[in-house]
């Protein structure tokens, strides 16, 4: 049996209506900010339950652009984890600020516990990361921003629907950060992103710089960027935007599946502690492994399309050798990149596929005795 | 008759098919990240700028910040470049920390050579000049100056793919050469796009990690970097459009010449010359024109679109307040702000039309003569 990490196969099998809005739009010629923008973006305000979107080139100008806007920039230090896709640590060093890391917990994001050790006066915002689709603990993190008077910018790539205590993620910083990247729960067929926020001000702000910083055809407010959600991606954004729900609930589910498959596991397989407040979307379904590299390959070897997000924490690095981290400064997520290991959980997996996952784990485990 | 300024629905009426049968074959291999098509689409764009290399990036915008990174320009570094251009070549020196030094355009729209070694201090580190309009800068004493004193030369050739100096392709002239594939440029993508183009085999490793993350293999990241690929799909649909670009920019050279037959004993208009080295492409036909309001809202009432490419010239916006220029200190870019008119020449604008447009012009100073 295959079992594919993407479901862009299934995406497609009937693609005729994408088609055929692509082609309106080809023979329209409305390709920079045409109306399928504004349009995306209503509509990405209302999922999220914010009122103002801004849709830009991709998740990580997305970052860039609100680091940007928060006013962070060179001489400046930027709170994050190691633990995270290194765009996260692109964003921030392409502001001009130094990346300042702290370690995550056993649910893949921030340790809130370590925050305030690692500010200092030149702190400027921090920006926790939502990795797997798990909300970091955002009322302890907002709670010390404000004590230190630090903006918040949340890293929601991973993590569209999210929500703690029924509230999304991307209501609690300044502005909060989606990519659309091909792979990504909620995608469009090339790069994209979108910024939330509830500050009218800053949304404004955000629409100047993603776009030259032109206030009207002529006249530049800022020196901007030009960062925008292409017409013809959010076309494909708009078709899509109406299954996010239901994507979200199928891979909370598929997810929920793989944990009570694996649950038993203990001695081999460690899954992270779910909260009922806590709303995970499961953009990636990542667990603990003992002999994860075996059975990774095991997997592979299988037909199924186990990957490891990340192998390297980003304070190792080459790209961190300036910052004069070394092995053993974050032992838990070291500990993580040595252990965990991703199984597809899309929304087009089938049951047959997770039991055939199931199996496949406990069998490398427990040999042809599939109960401990 | 009407004559709108740009006519994108009319450029693609025709290839409307191969367009979608293009978008239709990235679907079906699903690469949309860096897909075979982008590399295809470099391997052809090298070879029209005759470079060996070429690398495609999310805008002309980001092509310019890539490659000011991949110079390691930054806080405490000059950048020479002209006040007359469209902002963003002044915005990615300001938006890398670095700082814009303007000197005067001349007469061709592009930085006047002579103004570059008054203006040359220990911080400099590139010169920036723009191939407006889509005509080549005067880059043999440019260059020259560059290599004096040790300065990189950056093409902003956002609006010049193809044009040419002594023979040479806008690009393949300085150090790297920077170009738009923006849906209204000449050779345009369905969305954002830009590329880079270089001689320098490391300057192009540079490129294709800094629009990648940082990525030097799969896992591992070399140094930190955004996100800037040139999708996918733009690379399929520019290689279907790069079959027609020669056919395109024959029209347009063909449509300025009929506009300066037509225009040309008019006292008012000065037209836009072509020196016997230069090839250029007229991503704008911009001439410069007495009571150039007037004309303009003239010819609008005669239903003829037409633009002004740029009223403001970048030292006089508010933004530029920071950089110490005031009104007066670039005379020729001020003179050109206030008398330039871009005309419709894109390929597909019909003969009538373009006499149309020439009548009106003609008509107006006739009646403001009587």
């Amino acid at each position: 049996m295959q079992v594919k990490y993407s479901y862009l196969e299934e995406q497609f099998a009937d693609v005729e209506p994408y088609l055929n809005d692509i082609r309106n739009l080809v023979a329209s010629g409305d390709f920079t900010l045409g109306a399928p923008v504004p349009e995306f973006e209503a509509r990405f305000a209302d999922l999220c339950g914010l009122p103002h979107a801004i849709g830009v080139g991709s998740g990580t100008d997305a970052l860039i652009l609100s680091l940007k806007m928060l006013g962070v920039g060179h001489g400046d230090e930027v709170i994050t984890t190691p633990n995270t896709f290194i765009a996260t640590v692109g964003a921030i060093a392409m502001t001009g600020a130094r990346p300042v890391f702290v370690d995550n917990d056993e649910r893949y994001t921030i340790d809130v516990s370590q925050i305030e050790a690692a500010i200092t006066p030149k702190t400027k915002a921090i920006l926790p990361v939502h990795l797997t689709g798990t909300p970091a603990d955002m009322p302890s993190i907002m709670e010390i921003a404000r004590r230190h008077d630090l903006a918040v910018v949340e890293d929601a790539a991973q993590a569209i629907l999210a929500q703690i205590d029924g509230q999304h993620v991307g209501s609690w910083g300044d502005t909060a950060c989606f990519s659309l990247h091909p792979l990504k729960n909620l995608n469009v067929w090339g790069d994209g992103g979108v910024i939330v926020t509830r500050s009218a001000e800053l949304a404004e702000k955000l629409k100047l710089f993603r776009n030259h910083g032109l206030s009207s055809r002529d006249d530049v407010a800022m020196f901007g960027h030009n960062s925008r959600l292409d017409s013809l991606q959010a076309v494909v954004a708009n078709r899509l935007v109406d299954q996010a729900a239901w994507i979200t609930e199928q891979r909370i589910a598929n997810a929920l599946r793989l944990d009570q498959g694996l649950s038993d596991l203990g001695e081999y397989v460690i899954i992270p502690r779910r909260s009922p407040n806590i709303r995970e979307v499961f953009h990636t379904y990542v667990i603990k492994a003992s002999n994860r590299d075996a059975l990774v390959e095991h997997l592979i070897a299988q037909g199924i399309e186990a990957k490891v997000h990340y192998p390297i924490p980003l304070h190792l690095q080459p790209a961190a050798d300036y910052l004069g981290y070394k092995a053993g400064d974050f032992p838990v997520c070291e500990e993580h990149c040595r252990m965990i290991f991703t199984l597809p959980v899309h929304q087009h997996l089938g049951s047959e596929q997770i039991n055939y996952m199931i199996e496949k784990v406990r069998e490398f485990y427990l040999g042809n005795n599939r109960r401990i | 008759m009407r004559v709108p300024y740009v006519n994108l629905v009319a450029q693609h009426a025709p290839i409307k098919s191969a367009i979608m049968a293009a978008v239709e074959s990235v679907i079906d291999h699903g690469q949309f990240i860096l897909g075979s098509e982008v590399a295809d689409f470099e391997r052809r764009f090298a070879e029209l700028c005759q470079v060996p290399y070429a690398v495609g990036v999310n805008s002309g915008t980001d092509a310019l910040l890539i490659a000011l990174k991949a110079l390691e320009i930054g806080p405490g570094d000059e950048v020479i470049t002209v006040p007359s251009s469209f902002v963003s070549s002044t915005s990615v020196i300001m938006l890398v920390g670095a700082q814009p030094v303007f000197i005067d355009v001349g007469p061709d729209y592009n930085m006047d050579p002579d103004q570059i070694e008054a203006v040359i201090t220990p911080r400099t580190k590139a010169i920036l000049p723009i191939h407006l309009t889509g005509r080549p800068a005067n880059m043999g004493p440019i260059l020259e100056t560059a290599r004096k004193h040790d300065l990189h030369v950056i093409e902003d050739a956002a609006q010049a793919v193809g044009a040419e100096y002594n023979d040479h392709r806008v690009g393949s002239l300085g150090t790297i050469g920077c170009f738009s594939l923006h849906p209204l440029k000449t050779l345009n993508a369905c969305g954002d796009a830009g590329m880079l183009t270089t001689h320098d085999a490391r300057l192009y490793e540079s490129f294709k990690t800094l629009r990648n993350i940082g990525l030097g293999t799969r896992d591992d990241c070399v140094v930190w970097s955004g996100n800037s690929r040139l999708d996918t799909m733009q690379a399929a649909i520019l290689l279907v459009k790069l079959g027609y670009l020669e056919e395109w920019t024959e029209r347009r050279r063909q449509n300025a010449v009929r506009y300066r037959e037509l225009l040309s004993d008019l006292p008012q208009v000065k037209t836009p010359q072509e020196l016997p080295h230069e090839r250029a492409v007229y991503h704008t036909f911009v001439i410069e024109a007495e009571q150039r309001d007037s004309l303009k809202a003239h010819i609008a009432e005669n239903g003829i679109g037409s633009a002004v490419h740029y009223p403001i010239p970048i030292h006089l916006q508010s933004v530029a307040s920071c950089l110490g220029y005031g009104e007066g200190r670039f005379p020729v870019s001020e003179k050109q702000a206030s008398r330039i008119l871009s005309l419709p020449v894109y390929p597909e604008l019909e003969p009538q039309q373009l006499e149309y447009v020439a009548d009106c012009i003609r008509g107006f100073y006739r009646a403001d003569n009587q």
